[in-house]
């Protein structure tokens, strides 16, 4: 895998995406420039990463879970 | 082990740190049920709508006397948000398998518990060990919980947007190869 392939798999395992005009999750733009097998690699690393956040987390929460509640307390 | 339903009513209630406790112990599993559908959505992106759509729907969410009700209703919305998306994409067709073992699973009632003290000592150990710039790209992530982007964090560091990458790329793997050396497989967590 080319280092930009690299880039972009990390890019996409990350917990960041942006939101649509409705307020819906978007998918990270560089998920569609990657192919099968670098989609696969970035759901593993993803998965990855996940579970190290939430072990070091006192609540157990990853990034994806924080992100999550961040925005229902920022609209409650 | 755990029947996650317990923090069905408080979060029914609008109680977000029940759903906090909930959504710590259901996440590995929801993402285990989007494994079949990583090649043809963004599965991240997914799993954070399906988990906005529990939040919203859960009051409406009735029990049916077996275990993680609340579960099984997250795992169906993540696999038709899934679905819906590789629609959208024009992506390819998908093994139903893993998204069906899920299902069984915790409507068995075996569904994660919280986090594992001697896993987050290990985890730690090993990120004390990082060089720097990997340990700093690690730190940024860490913190923003996923609400800021990474050219924003890139930025912090006074670092290139695939410097920064490939910084965390390296302090995922030399963590992954530390926890190996201890005997902890962290990937096998999760999955």
């Amino acid at each position: 895998m080319s280092d930009d392939d690299e880039a972009l798999l990390e890019a996409v395992a990350g917990a960041y995406r942006e939101r649509g005009p409705r307020g819906e999750v978007r998918s990270h733009p560089a998920w569609h420039d990657l192919d099968a097998a670098g989609r696969e690699a970035a759901w593993a690393a993803a998965a990855e990463s996940r579970a190290m956040e939430a072990a070091l987390d006192p609540g157990g929460l990853s990034s994806t879970a924080r992100a999550v509640l961040a925005r229902i307390r920022r609209a409650g | 082990m755990a029947d996650l339903d317990v923090h069905h009513p408080a979060i029914a209630a609008s109680d977000a740190h029940a759903f906090g406790r909930w959504v710590a112990a259901a996440e590995p599993e929801l993402r285990v049920s989007l494994r079949s559908f990583a090649a043809v959505a963004d599965c991240e992106a997914v799993l954070q709508e399906a988990l906005l759509r529990v939040w919203q729907a859960a009051p409406r969410v009735e029990p049916d006397g077996r275990p993680n009700a609340l579960l099984r209703f997250a795992v169906r919305v993540a696999r038709n948000l899934a679905l819906s998306e590789a629609r959208r994409f024009r992506t390819a067709a998908l093994d139903e398998g893993a998204f069906e073992r899920v299902l069984d699973d915790v409507a068995a009632g075996e569904a994660s518990e919280g986090p594992d003290p001697l896993l987050r000592r290990a985890i730690e150990a090993c990120r004390d060990e990082l060089p720097e710039k990997p340990a700093a790209a690690l730190a940024q992530r860490m913190g923003a919980g996923g609400a800021e982007p990474d050219e924003l964090l890139a930025e912090r560091l006074g670092m290139r947007l695939n410097t920064f990458l490939q910084n965390f790329t390296r302090a995922r793997k030399l963590l992954a190869a530390c926890l190996e050396g201890r005997g902890v497989a962290l990937a096998a967590e999760w999955r």
